[in-house]
């Protein structure tokens, strides 16, 4: 894992500082809200609907036991005791009060963390694969340069106040985890004719109220010009960018009416001038970031596969989580362990200070002291023994956190949606509960295979509806709350948006409306290895509009 | 019908001004406004944001059943009883919280 240098350390100090002497003026008045909000929103302190929410920046999702451990502090000491894992792949506590708050920073700067530009119109935290530099299918660790980009994008003089908010993701891998085609940038790792690894780049993707998948600016970046190339974006967003309506002042909206060849000529005529200049990366510097993500010391291990088929008659439910929630490591003899934060009938991507403390203990012990937050809301240990899975698995048990679950239909995204957010039209987490209770069955689950649900509570699509395999958007009409849904989306290298199927249903409704779809898959399937998905592409939308609505 | 409803400085609570010109915990002790009341309603306002001690102060529409004020937003009826899923109690005001304008 990264660490702070002493520059690192005194930023984040002078920041947090500065943030207590904000609070405290605006606790003595001589700061109106006006003059204050902006001044919380870039600390990641937002008002909800009953208390100030704080959102801490986990960089592209990867913590040492020590910062949980602060998390899980945090939650008991200033909070309710608990905390909720984001899309972002950060943390929110939804309970602290405002004098609390410099402490709660304090803390956080002591364990190497803070909650800058979690918010506001800025690049938001990087996001990618929860798997990164331990799984078998990567080119190569994102980590290394989602760091350099971390340092980049923070404080950055220019883009501090862009348009809107801007949000990069990206993934070492082919297989896409990181949704990097919804964002304003995404990355992937990309081999150029000469063997060379780099950066294939995509623009102008997001979710919200108008979802675009994004378009390929580049095929290829070299790792030495890729601060050049994303800054070269960022002048071209900061400069055409509209300032005059927020909904329409993403990128992919400046993208989508400029056309992708303009947008690429425009960002070509910047890099021209800036490729070559400062921010060229020194192979030093990437050197000496990538060496705070070399490998841990692998030990040799003789067994190198898990006999899931008998562990499924031994205890079906561990064989269960052994076939769900373990993703192939590139070392023979580890796995990566998708740790559930999705219980049956629980509030998706909730853990209580407990459990944070209990997962850290796990990291220490099990995976060589790191973890990492998934963007659907669930926890990893990235390097785990394939011989200490038993005795992992017995403490998961015993701390409700072993739900074999990782890709099935309970496995929710859903935004705080009305119940916390001052944002919402409608409630997400009550929806995912019950479509959670309605398919619990873990035979259920297994039948239906993979199948992704993601709910939001309005259309900002905090949730990720759009790709949903299902998705589930929550709307008020005459003060009723309302659920369209929507079917065909996927956040991965086949990326597409889910097609909404027609009216809305009531909040009741709904756990019936997705069994009707599921059964509609399954009736329809050609054999169980076609998902939900392919079956869905093959059909169309046909049997599950009439499976929702009836024949016409 | 309308009552004044905003956030407390210091612990973020839901507040609502009451008949004495308190920021108070409970919607039961709001103070309601009649259309002909739209002047006090705003006086109330305007003194209450030159305090600095309500932020994200809203008008919201009720009625009356029975003795019972009931938000017409369901967004309201949350603010006022705390979340439904995950079942918290609502934020509650400090020792130090109460304010008056």
């Amino acid at each position: 894992m990264y660490r702070y240098d002493e520059f690192d350390a005194a930023f984040v100090k002078a920041r947090t500082d500065q943030f207590a002497d904000q609070v405290m003026r605006r606790l003595a008045g001589e700061l109106s809200e006006d003059q204050f909000r902006p001044l919380r929103l870039m600390n990641g302190l937002y008002l909800q609907l009953h208390a100030y929410m704080l959102r801490i920046a986990v960089p592209y999702g990867t913590m040492s036991a020590k910062q949980l451990r602060m998390l899980a502090h945090i939650a008991r000491t200033y909070d309710r005791g608990y905390g909720h894992f984001t899309t972002r792949q950060n943390i929110q506590f939804n309970w602290p009060k405002l004098r609390d708050i410099p402490p709660i920073l304090a803390d956080l700067a002591s364990v190497e963390m803070h909650a800058i530009q979690t918010s506001g119109n800025c690049i938001r935290n990087i996001t990618t694969d929860q798997f990164a530099g331990a799984a078998a299918d990567e080119i190569i660790d994102p980590r290394p340069v989602a760091e350099i980009l971390r340092q980049w994008s923070s404080l950055h003089p220019e883009f501090s106040y862009l348009p809107r908010k801007f949000k990069i993701a990206m993934t070492g891998a082919t297989h896409d985890r990181a949704a990097i085609r919804f964002h304003d940038i995404g990355l992937q790792a990309a081999t150029n004719a000469t063997g060379d690894i780099g950066w294939q780049v995509w623009v102008g993707g997001g979710l919200g109220r108008t979802p675009i998948i994004g378009k390929e600016i580049s095929p290829f970046v070299p790792h030495e010009h890729l601060l050049a190339y994303l800054e070269s974006i960022l002048r071209v967003y900061n400069r055409y960018g509209r300032r005059d309506n927020k909904y329409k002042a993403r990128i992919k909206i400046l993208v989508h009416e400029e056309g992708i060849d303009t947008i690429r000529a425009q960002v070509d005529e910047e890099f021209a001038a800036v490729k070559g200049g400062v921010l060229t990366l020194p192979q030093a510097e990437l050197d000496r970031i990538t060496a705070y993500f070399a490998p841990p010391e692998f030990d040799r291990i003789n067994e190198t596969r898990v006999d899931v088929a008998r562990e499924k008659i031994v205890n079906p439910a561990y064989g269960r989580w052994l076939e769900r929630n373990l993703n192939a490591h590139r070392q023979p003899g580890y796995v990566s362990v998708t740790i559930s934060l999705k219980p049956i009938g629980g509030a998706p991507g909730d853990a209580t200070d407990a459990q944070m403390d209990v997962v850290a203990g796990l990291a220490e012990r099990y995976s060589h002291d790191e973890l990492r937050v998934t963007h659907e809301q669930n926890l990893v240990l990235p390097h785990v023994k394939i011989t200490d899975l038993a005795a992992l698995y017995a403490v998961l048990v015993e701390n409700g956190l072993a739900e074999g679950n990782a890709g099935q239909i309970t496995d929710m995204i859903a935004c705080p949606g009305l119940d916390f957010c001052a944002l919402a039209n409608a409630r997400s987490i009550p929806i995912a509960q019950e479509i959670s209770k309605r398919f619990g069955a873990p035979e259920r689950q297994a039948e239906i295979g993979d199948l992704k649900i993601k709910i939001s509570g309005c259309i900002n699509a905090c949730g990720h509806h759009h790709v949903g395999h299902i998705g589930i958007l929550g709307v008020e009409k005459k003060g009723t709350e309302l659920y369209q849904i929507t079917v065909g989306g996927d956040a991965t290298e086949t990326a597409s948006i889910g097609n909404i199927l027609g009216p809305g249903f009531v909040a009741e409704a709904v756990p019936d409306a997705i069994e009707r779809l599921v059964d509609t898959y399954l009736a329809a399937r050609t054999t169980p290895a076609e998902t939900f998905l392919m079956a869905y592409r093959r059909l169309g939308d046909a049997p599950f509009k009439e499976a929702l609505y009836g024949a016409d | 019908m309308e009552i004044l409803t905003g956030n407390e400085l210091m612990s973020g609570a839901t507040v609502y001004l009451d008949r004495a010109g308190q920021w108070v915990e409970d919607l039961q002790q709001a103070r309601t406004f009649g259309a002909e009341e739209a002047e006090a309603r705003d006086t109330a306002l305007a003194r209450t944001k030159a305090t600095g001690r309500i932020n994200s102060i809203e008008i919201e529409t009720v009625k009356r059943v029975g003795d019972t004020i009931v938000p017409d937003r369901i967004r309201e009826r949350i603010r006022a009883e705390g979340p439904t899923a995950p079942r918290f109690d609502r934020q509650h005001l400090d020792e130090d919280g109460h304010v008056s304008i």
